[in-house]
């Protein structure tokens, strides 16, 4: 008993030793108190101006979205994370499960792999979850091909980086069961059901569907990226996405989807706090309905100046065609200023000039996003 | 057939002299210079930062995911302050560096830390690091530590190197020992000198040569100062005879500047790591630099 006693200790003591050896914990692994994960909040205010009069989300301001997230590791190079969120949709709360992922580092040499529910990684920002993203709204394109929120997935992707170039490239491919976006119960969306006595009654629906068009059903992704450092400072970003699925009303519209996209990310390093970001993504959409095929494109072109560590002034340049059968063509232009407090906190103004088939309006924002605890993403 | 084998040598020994060098990435142009000095001619070592950035602020970029997927070994500064280089191990995939496998080196490991909060912590008390002041690299004593744990690391990557690399370690210590020597001499006659900071980065350092770190031009880690806070600066540099700011060379100047105007106070602009500054290319020269200045600044006052 004693000497089984002794060898705890031993083992204990062994187990510090190394600990301390090691230094650090990494992300996830972080804490004195052992056992946690990492477990953080974030908020998103928003307020919004318009000067379209039909639009009855104008001239509002409240909480937008509440996300929280449990993130640690569940394994020797497995993580989990956990991200829930409740957000405004039409005026109401609805909650929803943003991301559930396992993600599997270490496969094999440089292949990893994520399964569970995922922000499907096409283009540049769709992943990004909305306190991640350089801009209140998130562009029209985005918006018209994928929906209001990110376009995500029930399924698994392997990422691989490919040894044999001399630079960064990556290659990724995923499999995804997708339903339009679904939230939470709500008594807006009643439901007629058949109870026992053989009459009808109305209770809430379980989940509705979205009227906004997104892919869904059986959806399979792929994309490739490669990253060339130009200078010491200076990083050219390039890569190309597609997207094969039905649309979210397929048993309406009988759609095929193709989505395919390319982007080009320029960054530029002048100082320590200085940068320059000039971000470009073009989005083509195939939709192949019984009468015929649509195509329908869009892009954005966002350029960033990072004077110093707490101000960011952008502005965007929006051009996108609806996905509905009917063509619809806006284009927009904004100015972004964000005033960063911590890593994870910011306030920022917002001014969009828009043209949808040559009806102009004017909107703004002001967003206050903050976050509490600690909180990482995979490198975006 | 003749050429198939040459060619099939050639790339044999190309393969080979390939393997034969330590690739080394190093989250610092300090621990870049460390590498150096223990592995010697056996390493190859690549910096993801460069000596003028602020290691809190680097924008981790797919070029260094690559650099990473082929290392042999990562050298972090660690305590939260390099956070982004988790995101670049876990991009990079490469099972040699991941936490606690024979390629992770932790250069914080075993480095007596100063500033370490104590019960709850919070963004109420700014960008605060939660296991301590991370910037101990500016004692230079601790770089003993630091490349011992890179020693360690070297062993474990190319054992059969072990006693090159320890001869190498050995020569960087007795270095260090007589340079160490030299600058807490020189900084003997300006003990309990009061200086204002910008950040808190200098607590190693001051407490290393006997300096005074009465305030900062940040009010809380992180966060800018506003012009209370400064007029509250001015107010006690004036009633203390603070004569000394000391400020990194990448922060903005307006604040100290500011109060240089309105106090008479020397601006003391310091490289703090390798490369920070022409003048500044290695880890050693940090010190002579700073040391040189705070000298002038407190000399002429």
């Amino acid at each position: 008993m004693k000497k089984g006693f002794i060898f705890i200790v031993f083992l204990a003591l062994v187990g510090i030793a190394s600990a301390q050896e090691a230094g650090t914990l990494p992300q996830g692994m972080r804490g004195k108190v052992i056992n946690l994960p990492d477990i953080s909040a974030l908020g998103n205010i928003t307020g919004r101006l318009s000067d379209d009069k039909s639009d009855s989300g104008r001239n509002e301001l409240g909480i937008n979205e509440v996300e929280t997230a449990f993130q640690g590791y569940i394994y020797p190079e497995m993580r989990a994370d956990i991200i829930l969120a409740i957000h405004k949709h039409d005026g109401d709360y609805e909650s929803e499960i943003c991301e559930a992922k396992a993600s599997f580092n270490k496969l094999a040499e440089g292949l990893s792999g994520e399964m569970g529910k995922i922000h499907l990684d096409f283009g540049r920002i769709n992943k990004l979850h909305t306190h991640h993203l350089p801009m209140v709204d998130k562009p029209a394109v985005l918006t018209n091909f994928f929906g209001d929120h990110e376009l995500a997935g029930q399924g698994g992707t392997l990422k691989y980086l490919l040894p044999f170039t001399p630079f960064y490239t990556q290659v990724q491919a995923g499999a995804w069961t997708m339903a339009p976006h679904e939230h939470g119960v709500t008594a807006d969306y009643p439901e007629d059901v058949l109870t026992i006595t053989g009459s009808t009654v109305s209770v809430p629906s379980l989940v509705h569907e979205d009227a906004d068009f997104s892919p869904a059903g059986k959806v399979y992704t792929a994309r490739i990226n490669s990253s060339f450092a130009l200078a010491d400072r200076t990083e050219l970003e390039i890569g190309a996405s597609g997207l094969k699925g039905r649309g979210a009303h397929y048993e309406e519209h009988m759609d095929n989807v193709e989505v395919t996209g390319v982007d080009l990310t320029l960054r530029l390093w002048p100082s320590s706090y200085k940068k320059f970001t000039f971000q470009n993504e073009w989005i083509h959409l195939k939709r192949e309905v019984p009468v015929g095929t649509l195509h329908r494109d869009g892009f954005y072109s966002f350029l960033n100046y990072r004077p110093d560590k707490y101000w960011d002034f952008g502005a965007r340049f929006d051009y996108a065609e609806g996905a509905w059968p009917t063509i619809s063509y806006g284009r927009s232009l904004s100015a972004i200023v964000t005033r960063h407090l911590t890593e994870t906190s910011y306030w920022r103004l917002q001014y969009k000039h828009r043209n949808l088939d040559g009806e102009n309006v004017n909107e703004g924002w002001l967003q206050v996003s903050f976050g509490i605890g600690p909180h990482s993403h995979e490198l975006e | 057939m003749k050429k198939i084998i040459l060619a099939g040598a050639a790339l044999a020994l190309w393969a080979g002299a390939a393997r034969a060098e330590i690739k080394v990435v190093t989250a610092s142009s300090d621990l870049k210079y460390l590498c150096e000095r223990v592995g010697g001619a056996e390493v190859k070592v690549e910096s993801l930062a460069s000596g003028d950035q602020d290691l809190h602020m680097v924008e981790p970029r797919p070029s260094m995911v690559y650099k990473l997927k082929k290392a042999d070994l990562a050298v972090r500064v660690g305590l939260d302050l390099d956070m982004w280089v988790d995101s670049l191990i876990n991009a990079a995939r490469n099972p040699r560096l991941f936490y606690g496998k024979e390629g992770y080196v932790d250069a914080s490991a075993k480095v007596p830390l100063l500033e370490q909060p104590e019960g709850k912590v919070d963004a109420s008390m700014g960008d605060i690091h939660i296991y301590g002041n991370p910037h101990y690299w500016l004692d230079p004593a601790n770089s003993k530590i630091m490349a011992g744990n890179i020693l360690a690391g070297l062993k474990r990557a190319v054992p059969e190197k072990a006693a090159a690399f320890d001869a190498n370690y050995a020569s960087f210590v007795r270095e260090l020992d007589e340079k160490l020597a030299g600058w807490q001499a020189r900084m003997a006659k300006h003990k309990g000198l009061k200086v204002i900071t910008y950040h808190s980065s200098w607590p190693y350092f001051a407490a290393r040569f006997g300096l005074f770190v009465a305030g900062h031009v940040e009010p809380k880690p992180g966060i800018p100062p506003s012009a209370s806070h400064l007029d509250g600066l001015v107010k006690k540099m004036k009633a203390e005879n603070i004569k000394v700011i000391l400020t990194e060379s990448y922060y903005p100047r307006k604040g100290p500047d500011f109060l240089a105007g309105k106090t008479g106070a020397a601006v003391v602009i310091a490289a703090v790591s390798a490369g920070g500054a022409k003048t500044v290319k290695t880890y050693f020269d940090v010190f002579d630099r700073v040391i040189e200045d705070l000298e002038k600044a407190a000399g002429n006052k």
